[in-house]
């Protein structure tokens, strides 16, 4: 018989990883009422951008890539770790001025230009970064593996749990003890009414845009090591964070919370049982709940059922 | 901006003059295409999927049902092709029916379960179910063949009571590949102009109205999203015709995702004809550019975003402004009734 | 409310009217008209990928392909003729796969297609093949299926399959790990067919499958399938698992410091997938058709034609997936020259039963066209990571050569069925 219990914090951890990334796209997609369908390529250029960093690569030949590269690792990932999601915060705002002209339109036209723009970055991150699988190189602090009543888990997955859980709780924070939070979730209740008080509406969501997307960026450095790097990547991580949203509950933060670590969850669980069908879990985990809370767990009506 | 809903109230005729010339350029197609330096295949893959595309646009234009999973049937009326010629009957028919049932039953079930919810929930249910097909497809390798594909499917011969034609050949394949798709094409004007295509278009423009008028909605939704299945299985048989074989590329999201670009690029979403103007400048563009560039899926991800916030009309949609800025062109008729009362 | 129709005539019109003008802005035609007196080339399709998966392997397969047609060329061409290729992306898609293949015979003109990495865009690319009787070589698809039941009377196979693999691995595993081995497959075909072979083996040989887990395509996770590894505690760890997913599993694999203990046998190794990584993350028993180190005659040449020619990659020496495509297109010239036509029966039956040298083909032993599945029986290397480089690139320790007699598939023999000579199209390419 086979001890369930490692495969149960393997998938809460890889659950609260999951997550992270929900956070941001619900983020969006609350204020915006806009399904980003580029939220995984968000996602995948944190994580490329988290690399060249590290790597130096774009200066290398010169003095200051040697200086660079001189630095110690864990400098270096501290420093990716935060410009990283910076210069994917910089592209989810770009994204948000080129979806500027379709407000006011159905919101299809908002999850088509997103479709599309997913689909321009992964080709424009073949095309800087190569279409190979690739590596981030850790610090050694968070790096190799412990052994657990005989079991050898790896460190890192335990770091990134923890780093997990800190952003979850600073988001949190932000979000609910911050006067820009509070405009935020106004503006994700009600944005007409937002405007009438006042606030820019543009730059509020040019704003909130940004940092969903720096969230996804954030996820997408953490993740590197456990899911590896490639440029399908954003592809990889839309779908279960799109079906995280749904299954939580489209604008609701607990949901999204709960959610990813149901599906964490689900996704260990099956790994021993039926580990064929462990990545089709998730989908007919969402057909199951789609089929009797046609909202999901905790969702309200949104715009967006129309 | 105009929209779909410009179309005569009246029963329009069942053959148009764009269908006549529409014809004209399939028939001289085997000639054309060697001409401009293309060549023979090309017109098969493009005529498929303009089938492919007419029959989607009907769900995603007309009934604004959004489905990014629409390949899978397409995928899954190849496979009852091959199927049906390898383990029942090497008949052409029998293929195509087969193709066009086994599309049809899939179609209705997903719909059965899609069919009560809107908006993204529909979008995430099609992309769902359209990855569930994809991973039976490779699973089910024994059946399917998984990743090596669905191999050493047969043309079967035409054969109308005692004549009998061979497809073989590809410029053969390409004239039954037109002749369905000029059927195919006269199925779908009829639908669109029928009361059944308004109720459609009344579901798009407003979900609660047309459900407070009285109509069953969700029967609609199915009815459109099973149909539009079936005449995908078509396709889909005819694709395995095509490559004599099947394989489960075109159920993966990227390539659903080529059929939603291939018909808003061409205006499908403002124009009957949106569809076989997409289908044709994404081929063309492919193959130009393709040849040119190593990164061309890049430019015409460019060219799809600058269509969606710039011209969401589409080449169809364009090309209707750039024709009534020059009346001379304008056909002398009046122009019809009011369709429908603002 | 717009009230103006869009006049269908005019609107269809105006379209038919773009999309021919936008048809003869397009690819002008090749018709070539071949200077007085000069002999038609022999052209080249070369069906490599250049975008998806497997875009890395495609770009050394075709440089490869393209080293050899260079050499082939300074050598005054082949019967007199010069040697052309065209290149078109098969994007790692079956369907682009058919379309390519038939726009090579059709419109450039190809008498021959080489090149495959994915066994889908292998077949696709085969059946059209088969169907206008152009001969087609399989440079690097290793799936055991391509000589066994998707193989065909033009098409040729020069990489070693699943079932070599396993055959020159998993004896001396058994002998050395002991009998407990578990199973991690990649869930489809060809990790399917890889791992068939291997339980064969193992019942023959006397070992036990303690569990096989099944790892759906595009995993990204490994951890379930390493803890119920650990679980198990088997002596040796055999893994199917190709392209994208073993790379991540690699990395997965030497967080949990699992890289030597079990004892892992992986299926063959592509240069292209390895090539940068760190050391660590080579760990295991993999295989190989060739090293670019090997202590051969005309392997250290090789390589600095290769380095030569290409000097700007990031790869500084080439691997098997260039290797292949380079004795794919040097035998396929041979074969015409030997048979002094490029009528494709004639060529085919100059490629079937052809015996290699092992000088010539830089490994150590000879090889064979077999006559019967068409692929290459050929030399089949078990390697390491290389705990003592003599340079950055020398990562492989070659642990041993197995002859190709010794590790023929003879499963796929049983299956192969080519289709006749009468029934194969015959032309002069």
């Amino acid at each position: 018989m086979i001890d369930l219990l490692p495969h149960i914090i393997n998938g809460l951890t890889l659950g609260l990883l999951f997550a992270l990334i929900a956070l941001g796209f619900t983020l969006i997609v609350g204020v915006m009422e806009v399904i980003n369908l580029a939220h995984g390529s968000l996602f995948a250029i944190g994580a490329y951008f988290a690399l060249t960093v590290i790597a130096g690569s774009w200066f290398a030949g010169t003095p200051f890539g040697a200086w660079w590269l001189s630095l110690p690792l864990g400098l270096r990932y501290v420093l990716a770790l935060a410009i990283g999601p910076a210069l994917a915060g910089l592209a989810g705002m770009l994204l948000e001025l080129c979806l500027r002209p379709t407000y006011g339109k159905p919101p299809l036209y908002g999850l088509l230009l997103t479709f599309g723009a997913a689909l321009v970055i992964e080709e424009l991150i073949r095309l800087v970064w190569g279409t190979g699988e690739q590596n981030l190189a850790l610090p050694q602090a968070i790096n190799g593996a412990f052994l657990l009543n005989g079991m050898i888990f790896s460190t890192y997955r335990f770091f990134a749990a923890g780093f997990s859980i800190a952003a979850i709780v600073a988001v949190w924070l932000f979000l609910e003890r911050t006067s820009a939070g509070a405009v935020i979730k106004a503006g994700a209740h009600d944005s007409e009414m937002v405007r009438a008080l006042g606030y820019d509406l543009a730059r509020l969501r040019l704003v909130v845009f940004g940092f969903g997307a720096a969230l996804a960026g954030l996820a997408g450095v953490v993740m590197v090591p456990i899911w590896g790097l490639r440029p399908h990547v954003g592809v990889d991580i839309v779908i279960p964070a799109f079906l995280i949203i749904v299954i939580g509950g489209v604008g609701s933060f607990w949901g999204a919370v709960i959610a990813a670590l149901l599906v964490g969850l689900v996704i260990g669980i099956t790994g021993v049982y039926a580990a064929a069908w462990s990545t089709m879990s998730m989908y007919l985990l969402l057909i199951a709940i789609l089929g009797f809370r046609s909202r999901g767990l905790l969702g309200r009506k949104s715009a967006l059922e129309n | 901006m105009i929209s779909l809903s410009d179309i005569p109230a009246r029963p329009s005729a069942w053959i148009t003059p764009p269908m006549i010339v529409l014809a004209v350029l399939l028939l001289a197609a085997p000639d054309l295409l060697p001409a401009v330096g293309l060549y023979q295949y090309l017109g098969i893959e493009i005529a498929i999927w303009i089938s492919f595309a007419l029959g989607f646009n009907l769900l995603f234009g007309y009934a604004g049902l959004h489905s990014f999973g629409h390949g899978a049937y397409l995928g899954i009326g190849a496979y009852a092709f091959g199927l049906f010629q390898q383990h029942v009957a090497a008949s052409l028919w029998g293929g195509l029916l087969a193709a066009v049932l086994a599309a049809g039953v899939a179609g209705a079930l997903v719909g059965a379960f899609l069919s009560h919810r809107r908006g993204i929930y529909y979008a995430l249910l099609t992309i769902g179910f359209g990855q569930i097909f994809w991973f039976l497809a490779m699973k089910l390798h024994r059946i399917t063949g998984g990743e090596d594909g669905l191999l050493g499917i047969p043309r079967p011969p035409l054969a109308l009571g005692s004549w009998q034609v061979s497809l073989t050949d590809n410029r053969a394949l390409f004239y039954f590949s037109a002749a369905l798709l000029l059927i195919v094409l006269v199925l779908c004007w009829r639908v669109v102009n029928s009361p059944f295509g308004r109720v459609l278009q009344a579901i798009r423009q407003n979900e609660t109205r047309a459900r407070f008028i009285g109509y069953e909605v969700w029967r609609f939704k199915w009815a459109v999203f099973t149909l539009s299945a079936m005449l995908a299985g078509l396709s889909g048989s005819l694709l395995a015709m095509a490559q004599q074989s099947a394989y489960p590329d075109v159920m993966s999201l990227h390539q659903s995702g080529l059929i939603v670009m291939m018909v808003l690029v061409g205006g499908g979403l403002v124009s009957f004809w949106g569809p076989v103007l997409g289908v044709v400048f994404y081929f063309v563009a492919r193959d130009v550019l393709g040849g040119l560039t190593e990164t061309w899926l890049l430019w015409y991800g460019l060219i799809f975003m600058a269509m969606v916030m710039l011209r969401p009309e589409g080449l169809a949609g364009m090309l209707h402004g750039l024709l009534r800025r020059r009346p001379a062109l304008k056909p002398t008729t009046a122009p019809a009734p009011a369709t429908e009362a603002a | 409310m717009s009230k103006t129709r869009i006049s269908r005539r005019g609107l269809l019109g105006a379209a038919g009217a773009a999309s021919a003008v936008s048809l003869f802005a397009g690819p002008w035609q090749h018709n070539r008209v071949w200077a007085q007196g000069a002999a038609k080339p022999i052209r080249i399709g070369i069906t490599a990928d250049a975008s998806g998966q497997y875009a890395n392997s495609g770009a050394s397969d075709k440089r490869g392909m393209m080293m050899a047609i260079a050499e082939a060329n300074e050598r005054g061409g082949v019967l007199g003729r010069k040697v052309e290729f065209v290149h078109i992306d098969t994007e790692t898609t079956a369907a682009t796969g058919s379309r390519v293949a038939e726009r090579m015979i059709s419109r450039e003109q190809c008498g021959f297609l080489v090149g495959a990495v994915h066994s889908g865009v292998a077949n696709a690319i085969s059946q059209v093949a088969q169907k206008y009787g152009v001969v087609y070589i399989n440079t690097n698809s290793s799936s055991p299926t391509e000589a066994g039941q998707n193989c065909h009377r033009v098409k040729f196979v020069f990489d070693g399959n699943g079932t070599n693999f396993a055959k020159a691995a998993v004896k001396s595993a058994i002998e050395r790990f002991g009998p407990d081995w578990m199973l991690l497959t990649n869930d489809y075909v060809w990790g399917h067919d890889t791992a068939a072979a291997t339980k064969t083996l193992l019942k023959e040989y006397g070992g036990k499958v303690m569990e096989e887990v099944l790892i759906p395509q595009g995993t990204r996770d490994f951890t379930s399938a390493l803890l119920k590894v650990q679980q198990h505690k088997p002596g040796v760890v055999s893994a199917a698992i190709g392209g994208d997913d073993q790379k991540a599993m690699r990395q997965q694999v030497v967080q949990l410091k699992m890289g030597d203990k079990p004892a892992w046998i992986n299926s063959q190794q592509d240069w292209d997938d390895v090539y940068g990584l760190p050391i660590e993350t080579l760990f295991g028993v993999f295989g190989t058709t060739w090293y670019y180190r090997l202590d051969l005659p005309g392997v250290a040449d090789f390589v600095k034609r290769y380095q030569t020619m290409y000097p700007e990659t990031a790869m500084r020496s080439p691997g098997n997936v260039f290797y292949n495509g380079y004795m794919s297109i040097r035998e396929l010239l041979g074969a015409v020259e030997r048979a002094g036509t490029t009528n494709n029966i004639a060529v085919i039956k100059a490629l079937e039963g052809h015996k290699i040298a092992a000088k010539d083909r830089m490994q150590h032993f000879d090889a064979t066209i077999d006559a019967q599945t068409h692929q290459v029986q050929q030399t089949i290397y078990l390697a390491t990571a290389n705990k003592a480089p003599k340079e950055k690139d020398d990562i492989f320790e070659v642990l041993s050569q197995a002859r190709a007699e010794d590790v023929r598939d003879t499963d796929s023999a049983k299956l192969c069925k080519l289709e006749p000579y009468e029934q194969t199209p015959t032309f002069d390419a």
